[in-house]
């Protein structure tokens, strides 16, 4: 096997929120703990989970757009975690970024042309006439008209304005682009568009993905390999056919049971079954044993107690103390 | 059985800096007492506006209700007077809506917002009324509603405020309740908690429920008939099973193919074939032609459709359709 | 694959579609109308009416019309109401400028710098912030005024030196905004530094409720003007609109004009400024656009 294009060991992330009175210790909310990945030159790595489950803090940190406040980072031999803001600029042509919100990620002031071309000033690629070519060959390659180069981003539909994003992105030819939730607010039929798109780009041009998403649909169809994670913890991991045909943690089953579906039939008298109860324990207040014990079908007394780690299941990596058989 | 809420031929149209155009055109929908109906579509596609149609909240201006008539239980509500509509809103029509944080007022405790909604249309004190916040914070299911009742909205987590403003819907015993969007912004988990009460609430209270949604999976598992809207117009209408198992129009059939659902294929370690896709966006409604609206991004369009918009007609078909193509595969 | 060729729609910027906005707010119009024939009187009228508004021209203290030479009366002194009128314009308006331009760009610096660092940068210019904010405004303006001696260049540091905070408040709550949004994560992606983020980036999305507060900040610092030289300590060397209401005060009850004339040059000027100021307001607001 090859050696990863981006892992991640122990990453950790703390948001402090405020004090106890004027000299308090500042609380911490440990947003990520502990979070090992690697993903592979040419796949697609999933994160999922929840709102809370510190899936997109877990990606930003990874590329330092959010401080890490512990663990290591490693794209392609390098430390990125260590490297000076200098040096980390100059990587970030290698490392792009395609954002969930369509309308809150594009400069409502600038014209879309140049929206995609500054990646290519900023980071000094090409000559300035070449700069121009390569935007309008963006453009045609994410299906929009060189045309449209000179309008806004409030004049586009959102899928539209997706595929402005995705043309920044790969402007400078990186070599991993972190989507994070990029069809979650596009309707279906676009978002089907999105997604055929993303795939399309990422077998033309060897790309990998770090792909955020809370709709196992999705996963399923973009992703290769598959992180589910649960407060701020990776709770299962596994490749795409394991994990789909093999859930492991409770909270996968779960999820999975959750996922768009058309068999489920109020006509055949359809109920869930073994629904999750409850919401998301608040991360400032974490409970001793496992985080998903007060949510869980299966919970048992030794789960509130000890929490379980990470731990190897042959084809997948599992952090519970009762895996589903 | 008389229809509980009856559309007729209702057109809705809006001023806009393109001059007015059509929001709805032609809609006929009917809601019988006790069933779920569901109503599909894009954003644009006039599915909201048909609910907002329903409580009689079209904002006027820029919006006109020019034609068609609004029945409910019987009586002819299309030009009812601002105090009927208020009557009837709260009371025998409820609704809740997508973002549960904007609906509820920050400043005061969700008991007291639920009392105020119940003491606004029945006759009681507000002994009773607090007595009955309770009881309903219990059924639909929010755990210590006591205490709860004496909490602000901001307190509450997305999933327990949807349960309050469901607790509040249902608080005058409505006979049909309008859910737009109600757990887009919910996560799955806490989505698939509402689903199972709105189920539960309907069997309990044998309320009519329309829900509005973008979701096939949600029409799959909650509705008895489902309308599915574009560009203002509905261009299939059928049982559920019907239309999910066997759709008619080429427009209906791309919703259903584009969504990427859980299936076998995910177990086999090959890349999944790509997406169905319905190429194109949905045209702004100022740019609608004669023809059929769909027809610039269909495959099986012809001059004909371009020319001639085809009505909603059963005639040929299991259900009413709105294409000249109608079942003929793409 | 493509999306359906949608009809071609004209590049609109959002600038442009402000002007257009703004055009269609008629007292913001009528605003602009005035503030223009304001400045061109002041600027152009003395190709018109020439003279030296030091001269005495008249008996002082006659009344409007009463003579054909002198068509809005004479001052304490006898000069021509007209002429100082002229003259007195250019230094009022380019008071309320400067010290316009000078509280935008301390409030500007200060508030951006402060909203996008946060932490204790924040803490520490937002306390510096708040001693300006608490000093009682027009006493602190009186003291350096005194201290530097009453020249127009003084007024307009004193005035700026007072007005920013309320700016700097303003620029720091946007930037506090602004920078959640994921284009400036965006920008930070692609390899933009904070230079680059806060003055090409936040900076210009920031900038609509900026130049609102601008544009009323000039009418506030007129009236401060005036108010400094009605209390004897504006630029005795330069005619303005305030030194005139300042000097013929004592006059006041003999005769009315050589402090209501100027009065009213200035309240018609602040007024223009914020219809005009007003329509800005407006003119940003997306909510205000019908789509």
């Amino acid at each position: 096997m090859n050696q990863p294009l981006l892992s991640a060991r122990d990453l950790e992330v703390s948001f402090e929120i405020g004090r106890k009175g004027l000299f308090g210790q500042p609380r911490l909310l440990r947003a990520v703990r502990g979070v090992d990945f690697d993903l592979m030159p040419g796949r697609t790595l999933g994160l999922v989970g929840e709102s809370g489950s510190g899936k997109t803090t877990t990606a930003m940190a990874a590329i330092r757009l959010t401080p890490p406040t512990g663990g290591s980072v490693t794209f392609d031999g390098d430390d990125l975690l260590t490297l000076t803001p200098e040096a980390m600029r100059a990587h970030r042509r290698h490392l792009q970024v395609i954002f969930q919100d369509p309308y809150s990620s594009l400069n409502p002031r600038e014209r879309v042309g140049a929206i995609v071309r500054e990646p290519l000033d900023l980071m000094d690629v090409g000559d300035p006439a070449g700069r121009d070519a390569r935007v309008r060959e963006l453009f045609s390659l994410v299906g929009l008209r060189p045309d449209q180069m000179a309008l806004f981003p409030h004049q586009f539909s959102g899928g539209q304005r997706q595929r402005i994003s995705i043309a920044r992105a790969l402007a400078t030819n990186p070599r991993l682009i972190v989507c994070d939730e990029p069809v979650s607010a596009l309707d279906v039929a676009i978002q089907a568009q999105i997604l055929n798109l993303l795939r399309r780009l990422q077998d033309e041009f060897g790309l990998s993905y770090l792909f955020i998403s809370h709709d196992l649909g999705v996963v399923q169809f973009i992703c290769d390999d598959i992180a589910v994670m649960y407060l701020g913890e990776i709770v299962e991991y596994a490749d795409r056919p394991t994990l789909f045909s093999k859930p492991r943690h409770p909270y996968t089953a779960v999820l999975l049971e959750a996922a768009p579906s058309l068999a489920r039939r109020k006509s055949a008298g359809y109920r869930r079954a073994g629904m999750v109860k409850g919401d998301l324990p608040s991360p400032m207040n974490l409970p001793k044993g496992c985080a998903f014990a007060s949510r869980c079908p299966n919970a048992q007394a030794r789960c509130r107690e000890e929490a379980p780690a990470l731990r190897d299941l042959g084809e997948s990596r599992v952090a519970c103390h009762f895996p589903l058989g | 059985m008389n229809p509980l809420m009856s559309l007729q031929d209702l057109r809705v149209e809006f001023d806009t800096r393109h001059g007015r155009v059509t929001a709805l055109s032609g809609v006929s929908l009917d809601v019988m007492p006790g069933e779920t109906l569901g109503i599909v579509g894009e954003s644009g596609c006039g599915k909201s506006i048909t609910a907002l149609a329903m409580m009689g909240l079209i904002p006027n201006p820029p919006g006109h209700l020019t034609e068609g008539t609004i029945t409910f239980d019987g009586e002819d509500i299309t030009r009812a007077p601002a105090r009927r509509m208020r009557q009837l809103r709260g009371g025998e029509i409820a609704m809740i809506f997508q973002e549960p944080m904007t609906s509820l007022n920050p400043v005061f405790t969700v008991g007291d917002q639920i009392a105020e909604s119940i003491l606004l249309h029945q006759d009681i004190s507000r002994a009773e009324a607090d007595k009955q916040v309770v009881e309903l914070l219990e059924t639909v299911g929010i755990p210590e509603p006591a205490a709860r009742a004496r909490t602000y909205p901001h307190q509450l987590s997305g999933g327990m405020r949807q349960r309050v403003m469901i607790a509040m819907a249902i608080s005058c015993r409505p006979k049909l309740l309008i859910a737009d969007e109600p757990t887009t912004a919910l996560d799955v988990t806490v989505q698939a908690q509402i689903f199972d009460l709105m189920r539960d609430i309907q069997q309990k209270f044998g309320v009519a429920i329309v829900l509005i949604t973008h979701d096939m999976g949600a029409i799959a598992e909650m509705t008895d008939r489902v309308a599915v809207m574009y560009a203002g117009r509905v261009i299939e209408q059928g049982l559920s099973d019907q239309i999910l198992d066997d759709p008619l129009h080429p427009y209906t059939r791309g919703l259903i193919g584009c969504i990427p659902v859980l299936g076998r294929a995910a177990a086999s370690a090959d890349r999944l074939p790509p997406l169905a896709e319905i190429p194109g966006v949905v045209p702004p409604l100022h740019l609608l032609g004669k023809g059929c609206a769909f027809a610039d991004r269909c495959a099986l369009a012809d001059d004909r459709c371009r020319a001639d918009r085809p009505l909603l007609s059963a005639a040929g078909h299991g259900h009413p359709v709105a294409c000249h193509h109608a079942g003929v595969p793409a | 694959m493509t999306d359906t060729p949608a009809p071609r729609i004209e590049a609109v910027s959002p600038l442009r579609e402000a002007w257009q906005q703004f055009l269609r707010n008629k007292p913001a119009v009528a605003g602009l109308v005035l503030l223009v024939a304001i400045v061109a009187f002041v600027l152009y009228g003395r190709y018109f009416v020439d003279a030296d508004p030091y001269r005495i021209v008249w008996a002082p203290l006659s009344a409007p019309g009463a003579n054909e030479a002198v068509p809005l009366g004479t001052d304490f002194l006898g000069r021509d109401m007209l002429v100082l009128l002229l003259k007195g314009g250019a230094p009022t308006i380019a008071v309320g400028l400067s010290a316009a331009l000078l509280t935008v760009i301390i409030g500007i610096s200060v508030g951006a710098l402060a909203g996008y660092f946060g932490g204790w940068i924040d803490d520490l210019l937002m306390r510096f912030t708040e001693f300006f904010q608490v000093l009682p405004a027009l006493l602190f303006a009186m003291v350096l005024v005194t201290l530097f001696a009453p020249s127009l260049v003084t007024i307009s540091f004193a005035i700026g030196i007072v007005s920013w905070p309320a700016t700097a408040r303003l620029t720091r709550a946007e930037f506090l905004r602004i920078r959640e949004l994921e284009y400036v994560t965006a920008a930070r992606s692609i390899g933009a530094g904070n230079q680059r983020i806060i003055w090409k980036v936040i900076l210009p999305n920031a900038l609509p409720p900026l130049i609102v507060s601008a544009a009323l900040t000039v009418g506030v610092a007129i009236l401060f003007e005036a108010g400094l030289s009605f209390l004897g300590l504006g630029d005795p060397n330069t005619i303005s609109w305030g030194l005139m209401i300042g000097q013929n005060r004592s006059f006041l009850l003999e005769a009315w004009w050589p402090v209501a004339i100027p009065g009213m040059a200035i309240f018609l000027t602040v007024f223009a400024v914020s219809l005009v100021g007003d329509g800005l307001n407006d003119a940003f607001n997306p909510k205000l656009r019908s789509r």
